[in-house]
Formats: C-alpha cells, sequence, structure tokens
C-alpha cells in the first residue's frame, strides 16, 4: 500500500444545485398550498378555469411539496453526508449531473401536466406514465452514483444513515414501480392494473410508505449526521439507532391499511394495518428520543443557534406526528377522524414540522460550508423559525379542531340513533369555516418564514464563491477498505440466513398446506428452529461474527433490508389479489360501465372530483344514515383506478345515482351554489361547453377488457352508437327540464357517470371454503 | 389455497402470527444492539466527525 497521500475533493456542486432547487420549488409548492387553501374559503379563487380549480391544483401542490421540495432537499443531504460519511467523492459527476436535471425536468412536467388535468387519478402518483418512465429512470441514475460511491468507499463501517439512505433507495424503487404498473390507453393517460380493494390496498401501501420511505427515512438519515455536526456531539445512543432503523423498516410497510379503516377492504387486512401501525410508535419514538438526546449538553446553543432551533423543532414535531398517526390508526378513532380535517392537521404537523423545519435547518448549516461566507443574517433566521412554528401551530390546532368538530357533527344522531343530528352537509362546512381560514393564516406565515429564508440565502450568496469540501486519503486505498466484507456466497449461505429462509418456507407450508402437508409444514418449522437454537448455542460466535461483518457489507445489508420492507407488501397484497377479485364478493358486483358512463368517469378522475367526493360508505351507523347502506367490496371491483377516496369537503357520492334529476347535477356543475347555498365547491361550467373527445374510447374499453373487465367485444361503431343513444336520452332530458345542451358535451358523459353510481347487480356471497 | 385465512374466523392467525414475527424480529435486532461492544460504538458514533468540515469559523453562535 502506498504511504503516498492525496487531496480527495467532494463534488458539492451538485449539493448546491439540490439545496437551491429545494429552496425554489418550495416556495412555489407552498403558494399553491396558501392558494387552495384560500379557495376553500373563498370559492372566487378557482377563478372560473379548469387549470386554476382547487382540485386541479391540489396534486400540484402535493407533489410539490413531496417530491420537489423534499426530494431535491433529500438528494442534498443523501449526497453530502455519503461522501464525507464513506470519505470518497460521487462515484460519477455525469449520473450527479444527470440526476439533478432529470429529476428538475420530471417537476416541471409534472407542473404543465397536472394543470391541464393530465393524471393517473391516485394520490401522490398523479403523474402520467411517460413522467412515470422518467422518474423510474431518474432513480436508477441516483441508485447507481449512490451504490458505486459505496464501492468506491475508503471507510469500511456503514454508518446508521448510509442503511437510511439504502432503505430509501431500495422500497422507493420497489413501492413506486407497483403502484404506478399501468396500461396506457393514449401517450397522456393510462389505466392502472389493479382495481377497486386491490387498487385501494396498492394505493394506500405506495402511500403510506411514500411517507414512510422518502418525508422520513432519509430525512432520519439526515438526522443522524446533520443533528451531530450542528451540535458537535455524536449521537446519543448507536445501539438505540440500530433498533430503531431495523424495526422502522420492517413494521411501516404494513400500515398500509390504516388509511381504510371501517370501509370495504377485508377485516384481516384492517386488523394488521392497525396492528403494526400501533407497533410503529415504538420505533418512530426511538428516532425521536436518539435525535432529541444528541443536543444533551448543547441545549445552551438553542438560544442563539437557529441551526439547533430547527433541528430541536423538527424533531419534536417528527415525534408529535408519530404518535398521532398510531393513536388514529385506531379504528374507533378512525371512525370519527377519517375524511375529515383531522387528517390534514396531521400530515401538516409532519410535513410542515419535520420536513419542512430539517430542510430549514440543513440550509442554514451548509450554507456559509459551501459557500465560504456567513450566513447574511443570523437574526432573519431565528425570525424565519419564529414565523414558522406560530404558522404550524395556527395550522395545525385549526384543523385538529375543524376535523374533531367534523367527525362529531358529521357523525352525531338523536333519537336513539336513528337520526342525524346534522343532516345536511352543509352544516359543517359553515361551522368549520373561521377554522379553515385560520389554517390560511398559519399556512401564511410558514410561507413568510420559508421566503424570508429565501431571501436570505440569496443575501448570503451575492459576492460569494462556491467552495467544494476535501480531505487527505492515502493514494491508492479506494475501494480496498473492505477486507471483511461479505462477498456474494457469503452473504447468502451463512447460518442466520440458511435457517431463517428454510424456517419461513416450512412455515408458510404449515399455513397455506392442507392436511398432511401442513402437518409436515409444522414439523420442519419446529425442527429449523430447534437445530438454529443449537447451532446458536454451540458456534455462537460465528452469528456474532456474522452480523458483525453485516455492518461493513453493502450487498448483504441491502438484500436484508430488501427482505425487511418486502415480507409487508407480499403478505398484504398476494392474497388480496388472488382471493379478493370479481369472483369472491360478498351480496353485490359492480356492473360495468357504458361506454358513455366510462368517459365521464374519465371526467370524474382528470377534474380531481375524487379529491373532495369519496365513494365509499363506511361500516358505520352515521355513515348509512347519511349517505344509505354501506359499500361492499364487489361493488368498486371494477374500477380502474378506484374511487374511494380520502376526504370529504364535500358529501360521500357512492349512491347518488338516482337521487336528483339530471337538471339538479347540470345546475350543480355550472353554479354550486345556485343549487347548495353556501357551497366552496369550484364551479365546473367549462364541461357544459367543451365537446367530450371520444377519440381514445375505444382504447379505453379495450384496455379495460385486458385488465379484466367484462366487456363484450363491441366493434368500435358499436360503441359510439351506444355513447350516441345513451347521450341523446340525457340532452333530451335536459331540454324538458329546461336546459339546452348539445349532447356531445362533456356534461353529458359526466351526468351518465353520477347517476349511475350505487347501481350493482346481486350475486349470491362467496361460500366459507369456496377457492378460487 | 388461502381459504383458510380469507372466508373463516381463522382470519385472526394471520394477525398473530405477524404479530409473533415483528416481535421476534425487534428481539433478536435488541439482542444484537445490546450486545454491540463499546469501542465498536464509539468508532460508529464518531464516523460523521471524521472528516473535517470547512467554514466551521462562520457558525452563528461561534
Amino acid at each position: 500500500m502506498s504511504d503516498r497521500k492525496i487531496t480527495l475533493e467532494f463534488n458539492d456542486k451538485v449539493v448546491r444545485q439540490f439545496m437551491l432547487a429545494s429552496l425554489i420549488w418550495g416556495a412555489v409548492g407552498m403558494v399553491v398550498g396558501v392558494l387552495i387553501a384560500a379557495q376553500l374559503n373563498f370559492w372566487q379563487l378557482n377563478f372560473g378555469t379548469s387549470w386554476l380549480t382547487w382540485s386541479r391544483l391540489r396534486p400540484l401542490h402535493t407533489n410539490a411539496v413531496i417530491f420537489a421540495l423534499v426530494g431535491n432537499m433529500m438528494f442534498a443531504g443523501v449526497y453530502y453526508s455519503t461522501q464525507r460519511l464513506v470519505k470518497a467523492r460521487l462515484a460519477s459527476d455525469f449520473l450527479s449531473s444527470l440526476h439533478f436535471w432529470g429529476w428538475q425536468a420530471i417537476i416541471l412536467a409534472a407542473a404543465i401536466t397536472l394543470p391541464l388535468g393530465l393524471t393517473r387519478g391516485k394520490e401522490y402518483a398523479e403523474l402520467i406514465w411517460p413522467i412515470n418512465v422518467a422518474v423510474t429512470l431518474i432513480w436508477v441514475v441516483f441508485a447507481v452514483n449512490f451504490f458505486w460511491t459505496l464501492a468506491k468507499r475508503r471507510e469500511p463501517s456503514l454508518y446508521v444513515a448510509i442503511w437510511f439512505y439504502i432503505s430509501t433507495i431500495i422500497t422507493i424503487a420497489v413501492l413506486y414501480i407497483v403502484n404506478h404498473l399501468s396500461i396506457p390507453t393514449s401517450f397522456t393517460h393510462s389505466y392502472p392494473v389493479f382495481a377497486g380493494v386491490q387498487d385501494a390496498l396498492v394505493q394506500w401501501w405506495y402511500g403510506h410508505n411514500a411517507v414512510a420511505f422518502f418525508l422520513t427515512t432519509p430525512i432520519l438519515g439526515i438526522m443522524y449526521y446533520f443533528v451531530p455536526k450542528a451540535a458537535e456531539r455524536p449521537v446519543y445512543s448507536y445501539r438505540l439507532s440500530v433498533i430503531h432503523f431495523w424495526s422502522l423498516v420492517f413494521l411501516y410497510i404494513w400500515a398500509g391499511p390504516h388509511h381504510l379503516l371501517n370501509t370495504a377492504l377485508p377485516g384481516w387486512l384492517q386488523n394488521l394495518g392497525m396492528t403494526f401501525s400501533l407497533m410503529l410508535w415504538a420505533p418512530s419514538w426511538g428516532g425521536m428520543l436518539n435525535g432529541l438526546l444528541t443536543l444533551r449538553g448543547a441545549w445552551h446553543k438553542l438560544r442563539t443557534d437557529p441551526v439547533l432551533k430547527f433541528f430541536a423543532a423538527a424533531v419534536t414535531f417528527y415525534g408529535m406526528a408519530t404518535f398521532e398517526g398510531p393513536l388514529l390508526s385506531i379504528k374507533s378513532v378512525s371512525a370519527l377522524a377519517h375524511y375529515t380535517d383531522w387528517i390534514i392537521g396531521h400530515v401538516h404537523a409532519g410535513a410542515l414540522g419535520w420536513n419542512g423545519f430539517m430542510t430549514a435547518g440543513m440550509i442554514y448549516w451548509l450554507l456559509p460550508r459551501l459557500w465560504n461566507k456567513p450566513l447574511y443574517s443570523p437574526s432573519l433566521a431565528n425570525l424565519h423559525f419564529w414565523l414558522g412554528t406560530v404558522g404550524i401551530l395556527l395550522y395545525v390546532a385549526a384543523m385538529w379542531v375543524s376535523g374533531i368538530t367534523q367527525g362529531l357533527m358529521l357523525n352525531a344522531t338523536t333519537e336513539g340513533g336513528t337520526i342525524l343530528a346534522y343532516p345536511n352537509f352543509l352544516d359543517t362546512l359553515n361551522t368549520i369555516r373561521p377554522l379553515m381560514l385560520m389554517r390560511v393564516i398559519g399556512g401564511g406565515l410558514y410561507l413568510g418564514g420559508w421566503l424570508l429564508m429565501a431571501y436570505n440565502v440569496w443575501q448570503t450568496l451575492r459576492g460569494a464563491v462556491p467552495v467544494n469540501g476535501s480531505i487527505e486519503v492515502f493514494e491508492d486505498e479506494s475501494g480496498h477498505a473492505q477486507p471483511r466484507a461479505m462477498g456474494l456466497v457469503g452473504s447468502f449461505l451463512n447460518p442466520p440466513v440458511l435457517f431463517s429462509v428454510f424456517g419461513v418456507a416450512f412455515a408458510c407450508v404449515w399455513m397455506f398446506g392442507s392436511d398432511f402437508i401442513s402437518i409436515a409444514g409444522l414439523v420442519g418449522t419446529m425442527v429449523c428452529v430447534v437445530l438454529a437454537y443449537a447451532h446458536y448455542e454451540s458456534r455462537g460466535k460465528k452469528w456474532g461474527d456474522w452480523y458483525d461483518r453485516l455492518l461493513i457489507s453493502t450487498l448483504p445489508f441491502t438484500v436484508l433490508t430488501f427482505l425487511a420492507i418486502i415480507a409487508g407488501g407480499l403478505i398484504q397484497i398476494i392474497p388480496t389479489v388472488v382471493a379478493h377479485n370479481a369472483a369472491s364478493t360478498e351480496d353485490r358486483k359492480q356492473v360495468p360501465y357504458t361506454p358513455l358512463e366510462l368517459a365521464g368517469r374519465d371526467l370524474y378522475v382528470r377534474d380531481g372530483c375524487y379529491l373532495c367526493h369519496s365513494q365509499m360508505i363506511r361500516t358505520l351507523v352515521p355513515d348509512v344514515l347519511r349517505y344509505g347502506d354501506y359499500s361492499r367490496l364487489g361493488e368498486s371491483i371494477y374500477d380502474h383506478p378506484f374511487q374511494w377516496g380520502s376526504k370529504r369537503n364535500g358529501p360521500d357520492l357512492a349512491r347518488v345515482g338516482g337521487k336528483y334529476p339530471n337538471i339538479w347535477h347540470l345546475r350543480h356543475m355550472e353554479d354550486p351554489r345556485s343549487i347548495s347555498v353556501g357551497s366552496n365547491m369550484p364551479s365546473f361550467a367549462w364541461l357544459l361547453t367543451r365537446p367530450l373527445d371520444t377519440s381514445t374510447l375505444v382504447r379505453k374499453i379495450s384496455v379495460q377488457r385486458t385488465l379484466g373487465v367484462p366487456y363484450p367485444n363491441w366493434t368500435p361503431e358499436q360503441i359510439m352508437a351506444r355513447v350516441d343513444t345513451q347521450a341523446q336520452a340525457i340532452a333530451a332530458d335536459l331540454k324538458t327540464a329546461g336546459a339546452s345542451v348539445a349532447p356531445d358535451k362533456e356534461i353529458i358523459a359526466l351526468i351518465a357517470y353520477l347517476q349511475q353510481m350505487g347501481r350493482f347487480e346481486a350475486v349470491s356471497p362467496a361460500q366459507p371454503g369456496a377457492t378460487k | 389455497m388461502f381459504k383458510r385465512l380469507v372466508l373463516e374466523d381463522s382470519a385472526t392467525l394471520f394477525t398473530l402470527v405477524a404479530f409473533i414475527t415483528a416481535v421476534s424480529f425487534f428481539v433478536t435486532i435488541s439482542w444484537r444492539a445490546l450486545r454491540m461492544k463499546r469501542p465498536q460504538l464509539a468508532r460508529f458514533e464518531n464516523l460523521p466527525f471524521a472528516t473535517e468540515t470547512p467554514a466551521a469559523r462562520h457558525d452563528t453562535d461561534a
């Protein structure tokens, strides 16, 4: 080995780029957030244009703050800390640059397509399929760049932050690909391969774990690096960080069903989601305590250092949100909170408190180090902190009160529980209006703080020269620092792995087999457990040695992380896909949409109606009293994508079909306040003048048939004839009611869709013991 | 294949097995973490400080 030392310069250019991108896109995302909050109070702020309507802008807000603000911040933090933790420059300047510019191009594409109504209709997964392909490619670029850097590292040990980054990269890839599996119908539209309850489960397996592995784990990794650096103290307990990491990564995946409690999701899945969400409280608070207690001995610095203020507050809000989450996952609490503003309050405590404040702290800490110039104004940074904190508290408190009020009012009954106390949905809206305004003010204060940071950064950068960090290293050390690392064979052929694999395999045979095979599985499981214990007792050192080598070996560590995260997904999704399908529903099955109704439903998805209106009457008395019989699993079994919804800004629509005449729906879309006085629903008047685009309808029905929807093999002429006949009938009915609308307008298709809601085919329920 | 788990009351077995698995996982990891040696822990804890960070003189509380 050579004794010559060289200076290794880190690639901090890409860190600076991602950091500034996070700052700018964060401002954009928050401006949209304040606008849509204001629109809920003042419907006029929709401006009567489709691309500024609340339901088109809400996905823009969520995508911007998740993927643009947090995404860019995450990449900045990962690249900065990883290079220093592994003592290696990023493997490829080209991949780093491609990663940055590719990600910004994706964000720009999202900013253009979402207001235009180009959407997949699934929350946090709205982007159309060509952009999905781009996201996947750029994520692969990120993964290659990251793992290649690890392969070239000079530091053999993998610090806990690196573990969090590994788990993020692996899990997001799995989640994103599975939830975005679709069949295109055109360049700008596709249908997801899953439908109904399957789509609901996959969507929230993805949705909750987008929170877990995009908004939490990489930021925890960033916490484990930047908080010790800012406090100039090592992490409080490395032991706790090990336990925290593995239990968090294993448990989080199972929590998805807590978004679907009391719905038509099968009971076993709801129980799994609830149980694992409750267990998740422990590792989450382990992380919180580790982060906060790292500041022991440095609390006095909080008085003057805005960075530590932001970090301490961020970790505290993390703890708050991760207590509230498990609480909300209890079925009886969810019965009150689901579909209300309490969920919005919970989300924003985490998003503004944890993600936003970690971003701000990281930016303020990195700024002087990346540009070799002191922060322009620490006083402004402190003001930013207080503005942001007050903003969050106003926002969250408003949403807590609003949500609980909504829940209590909507669930309130009288006359011994037989009549709703507040039968008019608008009663709740009028009650919570002041609280929604408080939310606008809170969000506005938070945005104000963010803009102060932008100003502070701009003033700091004026005249500053960017600098890259560097260290001295031995010349030929790269890639040779892992003499005891496990290779490919050692990763898989070792006692802990072999005993675990065989034990799990026998356990599966025991659970899923019948009669003799099941007994063989039970015996095999018991033998594995006994042999593993005996081996451990006699050769314990080998097990300990395996674990120690795991801490310096990227490949087996990555594989083990993959196994930890895949278990929950497989166990929840496979039985749902195999068993909960059209052949084994309860007593009702969905009747496939007519071609016109399908076109109308796609307009419903395009204009984001599902963001305000659910289509899932829960198995709760108040829901049934208000909306009709509870929704069966089979009633949405052919819905690609599912429309169960996650928020009720307006009433549930599952059984609205036939409740009102066609003219009611037309007037309601044209001017909601002419029908529902005091409504905050935007006007959708353009539906009355825009012609319905049927050019892709034939292809759409073909794709639906491919996905298993039992459409007959109609010719294109038959499809268009059906469209024409039904449209003419609706237009004629509207004309007799006093509204003259041509049958080829979009509103006709939407009315057709709305009027079929609640239609089903009665079937014999699947019997216990029946197999697919 | 999934008849026992989906359409019968024994579906509760699923939750129980998942819980036992999670607890086993947690206990195993905790055991390993508690058995880590002090020098090893100290080494890992100080990894963020192994590289000098330039411009520390610009820290706001200096």
